[in-house]
């Protein structure tokens, strides 16, 4: 089984969006909570939790409770993508009348607890869970606890009680952002060590002032602590919880508070305020944006593929790019599943397998049994019912779909109708077959191109753009429509992999902070331009932009 | 007065009670918090230990690990001491229990049993005397506030909170109390209980104050006054046609409770009547002032201090009659 990788990041997004959509309707609410949870519900929604939205008291289902309650607009959005109600409904949030209440209430489908008085959900979790154990019931409860949250005393009423009763049915997520109402919670009340200065950032970066951890091992539990924005470490916490018997289980999730949308990130302003809705666009915009980096790594040393593969993950890849050659499709011959199997135990970062080979759906399943999250095939080796069989094996499975095409080639016609369910479409800007080729100019025209089609066909999914990507071209990729990068020699034939894909960030940042400059431009001329790039109080960002605007003559 | 009276003990009855319905009702659970010995609800735990929970002090926690129990289909009793819940949880008691609502389903499945209400409580002192949990609990929507009188009523409203949906709060006395009802006696929420007729005033009390209403009807009879007596048990919901029949034939009320006299069950009583048919209204119970330390003999000299006494019913009687 996969990841079912990119079926919660389309379903993050949509909630993400939802989120913005609700509260600036709403005028008022908590986004910035909301965000720092994101990956986190669209994990449990998507992957763990059973529940159906036609029958939502339904007995057996597993139990979502938010217990930091007000971050209600991240659970109402979840909750309207995952079915229960219409997406519409989210622009009724705060209203008189409306089912979506200011914070979780029973009125709204889905809603397990009334949570907003902090403090309270482990305990109800707790009840929940001793009720379950006396009629023998087998359902899970998911419990999001918030870190300021923790300063309350109940939080810790409730973990020894946990821990007495050994529950283990019940896990417990604590969505770590560092930011509570007032400011950082390391300032007003510390949970790991007390913050000196205002970089949230080294306190992130050293785990040894983690202390947050130590506090739920001291009271016994079991204690994963992850990185909450990560879905592959986030899945991998709760099945490890789900596997721990006889102790009750804490995810620790170290998480940015509104996560995704750059001038809400780490800002404590944000806890509850909505955004302006002149500003709403742009943050929608933003959001459209996001982008990934994914090193190849048979530009290492295919004798030791073991250790590229630990060296990509140490370097913070979103997700490691397997380049499968047969030596048919394409003259070179690399590896196959069976390496791919060895190298899964290695690590949880996603694997993306692009099965340049023949006749891929006499393979397809094998890939899948290997544990890759994604796999892509090329375009001129299918027909529209070799890929729909290709494309029906890899739901199934939780696998990502996605489809390439070479240099030479364009989107067959047969493609069109599979287009809206795709996950990724990789576009060669090299003829495939070795690594160390240059990136074929054309292709930007070619990105430029697709992006429109695919926009046209309702296409939720990444471009991938592979082949003599580097940090020269990846901006100009990101601004032909490119949202995941593969990164050959210019990754992986680095020495420092973790700090060369920092930097591609940083590029390809840069392309999208200008690309948002002109949409804020387009939108509402200089005056919003302005007003957008005030909202960048945290860490130097805005100067970065104020720079751009002036380049881009908008001052 | 010097027949001897039966005592009886409101908690041992309560602890028997929930044995039997442990029995009737496989969903029945029992919680506490290091109180469940004098609760007498550990017994509960000796028979049905997969369907009892210790949480320690904890009362938060408490009250909030029944709620989740509700919320499953359990029918949850809580249970420790009066000045530990609605002065100390009254947040998880309104956002845990009485809020979460679905449908019909006013608040969840929890019955908020008490014991050492009021200043009975006696030698713990003041800190520990609970004077304001019937204006705390009647003030919350979806809660019901029940004052057994004894021990009859106790295990009656036990049984019946039982079997009703929702959130209830039933406040007992720490101190053994004299015998009201007989056990033939029906209860119903929300339905006074008429124990002595009258024509010439009201006495309405709740709890351990209702004997005293009865003394203080039984002198006043001596003195050729006719006194109406009403155990209002159930002080929310209130049995307004009750109170104001009570004011339209009588022509006055005296309420008695041990309760801060301020938002309690004097108050609810005022609240009706003034609305419904105004008579002169006269409320005994602790003066807006709290309790203090007095051993089982003295706890007399702790209610005549804040006038809770059958002498003052009877004085505060006559007072009312004097102005009509």
């Amino acid at each position: 089984m996969g990841l079912n990788y990119y079926q919660i990041k389309k379903n993050v997004l949509k909630a993400r969006k939802l989120v913005i959509k609700g509260t600036t309707a709403a005028g008022s609410g908590h986004p910035g909570g909301s965000f720092s949870m994101a990956e986190i519900l669209g994990c449990l929604l998507f992957k763990f939790i059973k529940y159906d939205p036609k029958n939502p008291l339904w007995e057996e289902r597993d139990r979502l409770i938010l217990s930091k309650g007000h971050a209600s607009p991240g659970l109402f959005s979840n909750l309207a993508v995952a079915g229960y109600f219409d997406p519409s409904e989210i622009e009724t949030l705060r209203q008189f009348g409306s089912r979506l209440q200011g914070h979780p209430d029973l009125k709204c489908p889905g809603v397990e607890f009334c949570g907003g008085s902090l403090g309270l959900g482990i305990s109800y979790s707790i009840g929940n869970a001793l009720a379950a154990k006396i009629d023998g019931k087998n359902h899970r409860i998911y419990t999001i606890i918030g870190d300021g949250e923790s300063d309350e005393g109940q939080v810790w009423e409730a973990a020894m009680t946990a821990v007495k009763y050994k529950v283990d049915k019940m896990t417990v997520i604590q969505d770590r952002n560092f930011i509570q109402q007032d400011s950082y919670t390391e300032k007003i009340m510390p949970l790991d060590e007390e913050l000196v200065g205002d970089d949230l950032s080294e306190m992130w970066k050293d785990a040894s002032r983690w202390k947050t951890g130590d506090k739920w091992r001291s009271f016994g539990w079991n204690v994963i602590e992850i990185d909450g924005h990560r879905i592959e470490q986030i899945d991998y916490a709760i099945n490890k919880a789900i596997q721990t018997k006889g102790v009750p289980s804490i995810i620790i999730a170290r998480t940015i508070k509104g996560k995704g949308v750059e001038h809400m990130e780490d800002n404590p302003q944000w806890h509850g305020k909505a955004p302006k809705p002149e500003i709403a666009p742009i943050i929608d915009v933003e959001l459209d944006s996001q982008f990934m980096i994914a090193p190849s790594i048979i530009a290492g040393d295919m004798s030791n593929l073991e250790n590229e593969v630990k060296r990509c993950a140490d370097g913070r890849a979103d997700y490691i790019h397997l380049d499968v050659m047969d030596g048919e499709f394409v003259p070179n011959k690399t590896f196959d599943h069976n390496k791919i199997k060895e190298l899964r135990p290695i690590t949880a970062i996603p694997f993306d397998a692009h099965l340049m080979i023949n006749e891929p759906v006499k393979h397809v399943r094998d890939y899948v049994e290997a544990g890759c999250d994604i796999i892509t095939v090329h375009a001129e080796v299918c027909d529209e019912a070799s890929f729909g069989e290709i494309h029906d094996i890899l739901r199934q499975n939780q696998v990502g779909v996605g489809l390439a095409i070479n240099p030479d080639t364009d989107l067959p016609n047969w493609s069109n109708k599979f287009i809206s369910d795709l996950d990724h479409l990789i576009v060669m800007s090299v003829v495939p077959g070795k690594s160390g080729q240059k990136y074929i100019e054309s292709s930007h025209e070619k990105t430029q191109k697709l992006s429109k089609k695919l926009a046209e066909h309702k296409f939720e999914g990444y471009i991938e753009a592979d082949g003599g990507i580097n940090l020269e071209n990846a901006g100009q990729c990101f601004a032909d429509g490119a949202r995941a990068f593969v990164g050959g020699g210019a990754i992986v034939g680095q020495k420092d992999v973790r700090g060369i894909i920092r930097e591609f960030r940083k590029t390809i940042l840069h392309t999208r902070r200008k690309l948002l400059i002109q949409k804020a431009h387009e939108f509402g001329g200089t005056e919003l331009v302005n007003k957008w790039i005030e909202l960048h109080v945290i860490g130097e960002k805005k100067n970065e932009l104020i720079q751009l605007s002036k380049e881009l003559g908008y001052n | 007065m010097t027949m001897t009276e039966q005592l009886t003990d409101m908690r041992t009855e309560y602890g028997k009670t929930l044995i039997e319905l442990g029995k009737e009702n496989p969903n029945v659970v029992v919680l506490g918090a290091d109180t469940t010995d004098s609760l007498k609800t550990a017994k509960f735990g000796e028979v049905y230990p997969e369907r009892f929970f210790n949480v320690g002090i904890a009362e938060a926690n408490l009250v909030t690990v029944a709620a989740g129990l509700a919320s499953a289909g359990k029918v949850a009793f809580a249970s420790t001491y009066a000045i530990f819940l609605p002065g100390r949880c009254v947040d998880q008691i309104r956002n845990a229990i009485a809020y979460p609502s679905r449908g019909d389903k006013k608040g969840l499945n929890v019955k908020l049993v008490v014991s050492h209400g009021g200043l009975s409580v006696g030698a713990d002192g003041g800190s520990h005397q609970q004077i304001e949990d019937i204006a705390i609990m009647r003030a919350i929507p979806n809660m019901r506030v029940l004052i057994p009188a004894d021990s009859v009523t106790v295990k009656k409203l036990t049984w019946i909170i039982s079997q009703q949906y929702g959130p209830f709060y039933m406040r007992m006395a720490r101190t053994k109390t004299p015998l009201i009802h007989q056990e033939s006696q029906e209860f119903e929420i929300g339905k006074g209980i008429t124990l002595r007729d009258g024509s010439d005033c009201t006495i309405a009390a709740c709890g351990i104050t209702v004997k005293m209403a009865l003394d203080a009807a039984e002198s006043l009879k001596q003195e050729g006054i006719s006194c109406r007596v009403i155990d209002g048990f159930s002080v929310k919901p209130i049995d307004a046609e009750l109170f104001e029949k009570a004011a339209r034939e009588t022509g006055g009320i005296v309420t008695c409770e041990e309760h801060n006299i301020l938002a309690g069950f004097g108050s609810a009583i005022a609240e009706v009547v003034s609305e419904r048919y105004p008579v002169p209204i006269k409320r005994i119970g602790a003066q807006d002032m709290f309790g203090e330390s007095a051993r089982d003999k003295e706890i007399p000299l702790l209610f005549e201090k804040h006038g809770i006494t059958s002498v003052n019913i009877a004085k505060k009687v006559k007072e009312i009659r004097s102005k009509s």
